[in-house]
Order: C-alpha cells, then structure tokens, then sequence
C-alpha cells in the first residue's frame, strides 16, 4: 500500500533558557517563528492554508493557556479545519494521525500543525506550580500535591523503582543513553546542552528523587516546533524529499495487566501502539534503523524500546549495553539529543520533537549526526503522567523516505 | 485560617471529594466503592472505572496497605517549599488492602529500610480546619 499523507516541511526554533537579557517570546511568537521555519522548508506560504487545516498543540505552563482559533486569529490564517490535541507529549503525532485521516478523507489536502510554550516565562517570582491548572487544580492534583507528590521526577521514579524490583536495570545502563544522547546534541547547534559528558558525570551527578539522578532529568526550554503534512499527491508536487507516514498506532489511558485499580505499572501504551503501527507499515522492529523516543527520562527511553518490541521486556537495560545507541551505530536513539540534551520546551510541545527529528533525518539534512542511508525510521509520542501511572497517550508512528 | 499550612498545597474542597477529607479529619480513611462490581476506585472518581456504575459510596476502608513502589524525593519540585523541612520524603504507590492503589508518604521509617512489599498502616496528619491526609508507616504487626 502507498503512503497516503507526507510531511514536507518542519520547523524548530531555536531554544531559549531565559536567562537574563535574553527576550522572553509569547507562545503565538514562537509559533510564527517556528510556522515560518517550516513554510520556508516547504516553499509554501501561510496563504495555503486558508481553507485548510490548522493544528495547534496545547501549551501546558498555566499562563500560556491557547485556543486553536485564538492561534489562527493571531497568524490571520483562516482555515476550514482547527485540530487542537491536548494530549501532554503526544500531541504533536496525535495530530498528524488526525491530519492523515483528514487527509485520506478528502476534506483537506494539508495541514500546518503547531505548537510552543514558554515554561521559563514565569510571571512572578514566586516558587510552586507553574502548570496548568489541569496539573495543579482538581481531583488529579488534590490527591497528589497535598499528599507530598514531587511532579513527574517522583512520578516517574515510582515506576522505575517498580520496573527495577520486577526486572532490574542498572544505573549504568540507563547512563549510556544519557551520554549517547548528550554526545548526539554536541552535534547537533540547536542542542541546550552540547558539551560531552561521561558515564562518571552521570553516575556522580546527585540523586533527585532516587533512583532518579539530576542527569535523568529533562531541561525546561522556550521555544516552537512546526511541521506540515500533505496528501502524497501534493508532496511529490511541492518536493523531492517528503517524508511519508507510512503507519502509525494509538493507545490512550492504557492499563497493563487486567486490573484498573491495581495495574502493573511497568507496561505503557507502546505495548498496543506499536504493534498498529508495524502492522500498518508491513514492517518489523528489526526494519527499524532509527528510533526517536520521547525520552524526558532516559527510563522513559528505555521502556519505549522494550514496549516497542526491539527486545522483549525486562531485557532493556541489556539491549542498551549491546547496542552501539551513537547516529552511526546499529541502533541510533535520539539522534538530535533529545530533549535529554536537546531542552524541552514544555512536556507537551517536547512531543513534537521525535517527529521533527526523524523528518530531518530521512531528508538527509542530519548534518553532523546523520544516520547513514536512513530510509526507515519510528518516533514515539508521549503524554500525560496519569495517577500512579506512567504515559497517558502513547503514539507510535512510522516514517519513510520510499512511500 | 489556613496559615499554618500556606507553604503547602491544600486540596480544593469539593462537594465530590468532601467525605474523603472529613472523614480523614476523624481518622478514617474511606473510599469510593462500587454498589454493582465492589470495586474501591481512588483517586475519586465520576463513576466506577471498572464498570462504569455511577452508584459509589464512600465506604470505610481497612487502613492497610503493602508498598508498590517507593521514591526517596531529595529535593522539592513541583509543589510547595512547605516540604523542604520533611525531606527527604519518603514517597510510595501503597496497594491497599481493600485493591485501591494511592500516593502515600511513609513516616517513622528510614530511606534504608523501605522497600516494596513492606506492611504499612495508615495514620493522619491534620492540613486544615477540613481536611487530614492519610500517611503510612510500617505496620506494627502482620495483618
């Protein structure tokens, strides 16, 4: 079967970390900037989407709250269709399975899918909770914050307690893909964080929220990512390199193991996800030649590969020793350094940044990090840090420069 | 009113989750349970997420519990400095007794000697003229 949809442009500003003297953007200016980035990209203009679709990733940082129309409103573009995802880290690929199917369904033939946020743009000085208040207000956070929940480090330090008790993954393990990774940003120029470190920088560095360690933890970035995505038929038309999707799988609030109340918190939606997606691309993990996770954790790397089937589960930890993780080893992970390296500029628009990297990636344009003959790639999204969970919405999707 | 505890997050007291505070504050702990499929369902929620039944009556529940998991937070993040003075916290998923799972802090009890499966019984601590938490610390017998 012929790929139906193709990316054919993306855009990803540069990061800021809002250091003094450096000016603070809103979201809608990151978004232009970032919109503007991927028309360039795609030789198109904003006026090609009138009449079209518009997507637009929620901002997750309280004081950056914005409507898909609001957005419109802003870059005067007037399209047919608003998509607005707001599903955490997999907002950005939720989207373009949406896209597809509008797509595939004849009511658009493109769509321009957008996000930002400015997570350091704090608008006082005062300490506490910056999120949104679907993080910090309601039933979800009043079980949680009064109760002496410490955010997604403690969240997600829960579950990789869990994961060691039943399978076991050493510290050093999970180090190689935070040093992979940071040596695949010193390559890249619109990394946050580019000079290399060692596995001993990662094992000294101090314990957060243990077994997590600060160099587990993702940085907190400004910044936009953009991409647009085209029937096929007008992909071949607008360029020479599209980037076709070639499948993609969904899960949402998945629960491992039977039970609701009492899940097994070790399994996420990949488990359902990626199976649809290798299904649909009539392909194997082993056709795989690169992997984008949406790794704010190296952990959250970690179980994605498993979930995803490159090894069975519990053998994560010994499949990242025996592979060579680097752009030009036989397994490539993260090779823009991910938001580990490469700053997320907010949980939710972090989502986009697996995409827009396997996109690069197959256009060839990797630079210094290219993955050599990439022509198959999977990116991952993830969102959502549910009650005692991990990964509300799980997104797999697969990408190809042959359709 | 609620000055003592300004440095720490309180729950938004709603007509929904009202029962679990007051009776928290009379030290027992009670959850949602399912009239049709006896399912405890914590956090509180709109209806039985087993079975979809919107009959759930707040229900006393055995105040113990076995660790899930377990994190030793060192620092404060993503919630209030009113924290600072309790770290490290000794954070945990506890499986009650009962087959609901919740985020309870452990007490009385080191970073060292915590670990999944030890037995845990609930306690209280008040946070407001409304509302108690549940805490836990390590069951003084096997139950």
């Amino acid at each position: 079967m012929r790929s139906e949809v193709a990316i054919v442009g993306i855009g990803r500003t540069p990061y800021s970390r809002a250091k003094p003297g450096e000016p603070k953007l809103t979201v809608d200016e990151y978004i232009a900037w970032a919109a503007d980035l991927a028309l360039q990209h795609a030789g198109m203009d904003k006026t090609d989407f009138d009449g079209q679709g518009l997507g637009v990733s929620h901002a997750e940082v309280a004081h950056t709250v914005n409507w898909s129309a609001a957005t419109a409103e802003n870059l005067g573009i007037s399209p047919q269709i608003l998509l607005r995802a707001d599903q955490g880290g997999a907002s950005a690929s939720a989207m373009l399975i949406r896209a597809a199917a509008l797509i595939k369904a004849g009511i658009v033939d493109r769509v321009l899918v957008v996000g930002a946020d400015t997570p350091l743009n704090i608008p006082s000085a005062a300490p506490g909770l910056p999120l949104s208040p679907e993080r910090t207000r309601g039933v979800y956070w009043d079980f949680q914050g009064p109760f002496g929940v410490m955010g997604a480090t403690a969240q997600f330090a829960l579950v990789l307690t869990r994961y060691m008790h039943q399978y076991g993954v050493t510290p050093e393990q999970l180090g190689k893909i935070a040093v992979t990774t940071r040596f695949h940003a010193s390559l890249n120029p619109g990394a946050i964080y580019r000079t290399p470190m060692s596995l001993d920088d990662y094992l000294s560095s101090r314990l957060l929220s243990d077994p997590i360690r600060l160099l587990d933890c993702v940085p907190i970035v400004n910044g936009g990512l953009a991409y647009i995505v085209t029937s096929a038929k007008t992909a071949r038309t607008l360029c020479d390199k599209p980037v076709f999707l070639r499948g993609f799988g969904e899960a949402n609030n998945y629960y491992h193991g039977g039970s609701r109340a009492l899940p097994d918190i070790t399994h996420t939606g990949f488990v359902e996800a990626a199976p649809q997606a290798f299904a649909m691309a009539g392909v194997t993990p082993k056709d795989i030649q690169f992997f984008e996770p949406y790794d704010d954790y190296p952990f959250i790397a970690l179980m994605s590969i498993e979930d995803w089937g490159f090894c069975k589960k519990g053998e994560g930890g010994r499949f990242v020793e025996e592979h060579n993780l680097r752009f030009d080893g036989d397994f490539p992970l993260s090779t823009d350094g991910g938001q580990l390296s490469g700053g997320q500029p907010g949980g939710a628009i972090g989502g986009f940044m697996p995409l827009v990297e396997a996109v690069t990636q197959l256009r060839g344009e990797g630079g210094a990090r290219q993955v050599p003959n990439a022509r198959l790639g999977a990116s991952c999204g993830f969102g959502g840090i549910p009650y005692g969970r991990p990964g509300r919405s799980c997104v797999s999707l697969i990408l190809s420069n042959e359709d | 009113m609620l000055t003592s505890n300004a440095l720490k997050p309180l729950p938004d007291i709603t007509d929904q989750t009202r029962p679990f505070w007051a009776a928290a504050k009379q030290r027992r702990l009670v959850l949602q349970k399912c009239a049709r499929c006896a399912t405890f369902n914590f956090h509180p929620k709109p209806w039985c997420i087993e079975c979809g039944s919107r009959k759930l009556a707040w229900t006393d529940a055995r105040p113990f519990g076995t660790v899930y998991s377990f994190t030793i937070s060192r620092a404060v993040a993503m919630n209030l400095s009113g924290w600072q003075a309790e770290l490290p916290v000794l954070m945990c998923l506890i499986d009650l007794d009962d087959g609901a799972r919740m985020y309870g802090q452990v007490t009385d009890c080191t970073p060292e000697a915590l670990r999944i499966g030890m037995r845990v019984e609930v306690h209280f601590e008040d946070i407001s003229d409304e509302a108690a938490i549940p805490k836990f610390r390590p069951a003084k017998q096997p139950c």
